[in-house]
């Protein structure tokens, strides 16, 4: 069984009269990375804040790695890195000050040079003082305060704003390193194009309850893919209309060029295409962004 | 804690030295121009002593304005509170809460420090600070007593500054709380401030006016010595301000430890009290 690094039971969280958590459900076990989803005001950050004891839900229970974070808020947070979706530092330090700050808070955790490498990785200035820095480069000072925690489970928040796509991606790799080396990660993000590339499992939060958890493959599976066929004659749309799992979007070409939404398996699509001489073939799989979408789209559709 | 509460102490470094040379140096020059102005000056307390009863009691309360306490006190230890009380209400009322409004609290308390030592640690720092700005001033004022043959033992220096410290240390602790409870830093400052010059015309005045006392009563500065400790210090005055502080503080302390953080975008900026299972929690 594996083991349970964060794990939330039917968590409610108000803030005077909004009820930013409703019952949330979790589960986040170890070695993960769980991509957490939704819009602005779902309750991402709401949740985040609850596991680290920033703040304290009105009811339910939450617990890492076993701890409850209200009982034992300081032994929660020696196992954690955090990295806030509204990042704010101290302008007065300059970023090697800052680690150095840091490290004490923590104890001295991380071997100096590691905070070099991971600095000229992402391309940072020690020296400037942070008030100095653009939005992006403070960014960095928030992710490797957070990496240089040497912490068995990391919290980002929106860990990729503001950087540019090459530290995106730099960053997007460091996540998955750490993965190798068995850390839990759980991260927001709007950037369901990065959650793809690194999560192992999404959560889908809507106006405070969990809508959707699965491992991003079967996510993006379960879902409609898109089909454009070229055929060489015209066919018939009855043809098509007939094959199960098959809902025809658009016809063009006089009947030459169909899209076509599959749901579930291609079998179906592929035996009848095999009737027609087909001359081209184009299969889209839906991003993630495409699915969040389409989640969203039919529970707005359902109220 | 340590790193916390160095971290503040440097952070107060240019407050500490601007305002303990200020007054270390206008304590200094107090000593002589009390040489000349009282000692040497006879038409200049002729001045004084023209002066209605009530004026003078509005600036000395009941102390001998040309004895060296009484010079001090209205010279120096009567507007202090006022003057160092706006200097510490101010830092008390943002020690937690404008870096909580400025969101740079989040990430610092989300490393493996409990609420209760990050409190205590900017509490001391800030505690300290006061107290080497009042160490500075009265360097400045062992100096001037010592170069004008003042007749004040070291005890006798010390004791108004004493009682200044409580009064501050009262302010203080009451601007922390009231940054606990009210929405923002600056209207804990804005109350605490209100509370101070308040407390200190109604003391003022209530020299003047007896219909006063009875409000008196409840004023802090009513319990403030000022240069009259010079002396010999109030014990029980004392006693009061210090246990009204560490109420406060302990209060202020709890309220922090128990309740929500507060972030902009959140609704948090409001009146704060914990809930009922924060309590628990």
């Amino acid at each position: 069984m594996n083991e349970m690094v964060i794990e939330l039971e039917n968590v409610h969280k108000y803030y005077g009269k909004v009820h930013a958590l409703r019952g949330l459900n979790l589960e986040v076990t170890k070695g993960e990375v769980f991509g957490f989803l939704g819009p602005n005001g779902a309750g991402k950050t709401t949740t985040i804040r609850c596991i680290l004891d920033l703040i304290r839900p009105n009811s339910g229970k939450i617990e890492v790695f076993g701890i409850d974070p209200q009982r034992n808020p300081t032994t929660v947070k020696e196992k954690v890195g955090y990295l806030p979706g509204d990042l704010k530092l101290e302008g007065d330090f300059s970023p090697r000050d800052f680690f150095k700050h840091i490290r004490k808070l923590r104890n001295n955790r991380r071997e100096w040079k590691e905070i070099l490498e991971l600095a000229e990785r992402l391309d940072l200035n020690l020296d400037n003082k942070i008030k100095t820095l653009s939005q992006g480069n403070k960014q960095k000072v928030g992710l490797i305060q957070c990496f240089i925690s040497n912490v068995p489970l990391l919290l980002l928040d929106e860990p990729t704003l503001g950087l540019d796509p090459l530290m995106k991606q730099e960053v997007l790799n460091i996540i998955r390193e750490q993965r190798q080396k068995g850390t839990t990660v759980f991260f927001s993000s709007h950037i369901l194009s990065e959650v793809q590339k690194v999560a192992d499992r999404v959560g889908i939060i809507r106006k405070g309850t969990l809508v959707e958890i699965a491992s991003t493959e079967d996510l993006i599976g379960r879902s409609l893919t898109r089909a454009i066929v070229q055929f060489e004659e015209e066919v018939s749309p009855s043809d098509l209309d007939r094959v199960p799992n098959v809902e025809i979007l658009r016809i063009n070409d006089n009947h030459r060029a169909y899209t076509l939404e599959v749901k579930g398996e291609m079998n179906g699509l592929i035996k009848a295409l095999a009737n027609y001489p087909v001359v081209d073939l184009e299969i889209n799989k839906p991003s993630l962004e495409e699915v969040f979408l389409k989640y969203y789209e039919e529970k707005e559709g359902e109220k | 804690m340590f790193t916390i509460f160095k971290r503040r102490l440097l952070k107060n470094w240019l407050m500490i030295l601007g305002w303990g040379l200020g007054l270390g140096l206008l304590g200094y020059y107090l000593f002589d121009i009390y040489e000349t102005f009282f000692q040497r000056d006879v038409n200049l307390m002729e001045v004084f002593n023209a002066f209605p009863d009530d004026i003078m009691a509005f600036f000395g309360g009941d102390v001998d304005l040309f004895s060296p306490s009484g010079f001090l006190h209205l010279e120096f230890f009567s507007y202090m509170p006022i003057v160092l009380g706006i200097v510490v209400v101010t830092a008390a009322a943002s020690l937690i809460s404008k870096d909580e409004e400025e969101g740079t609290l989040e990430l610092i308390i989300s490393q493996p420090i409990n609420r209760l030592t990050l409190f205590a640690s900017r509490t001391f720092a800030l505690i300290l600070s006061v107290i080497l700005i009042l160490a500075i001033t009265w360097i400045g004022f062992y100096l001037g007593a010592h170069y004008n043959d003042f007749d004040l033992s070291l005890v006798e220096l010390t004791r108004p500054f004493v009682s200044l410290f409580a009064i501050l240390m009262l302010f203080f602790s009451l601007a922390l709380l009231l940054s606990m409870i009210l929405p923002s830093s600056s209207s804990a400052g804005f109350v605490s401030g209100f509370l101070l010059i308040t407390s200190f015309f109604i003391s003022s005045l209530a020299r003047i006016d007896e219909k006063l006392e009875v409000v008196n009563r409840f004023s802090p500065l009513k319990y403030y010595q000022g240069g009259a400790a010079v002396e010999g210090l109030n014990t029980q005055n004392l006693l009061l301000m210090s246990g009204i502080t560490v109420f406060c503080l302990l209060i202020a302390g709890f309220l922090f430890v128990k309740r929500d953080l507060r972030f902009g975008g959140s609704g948090g900026f409001r009146l704060v009290f914990p809930k009922k299972e924060q309590l628990e929690g």
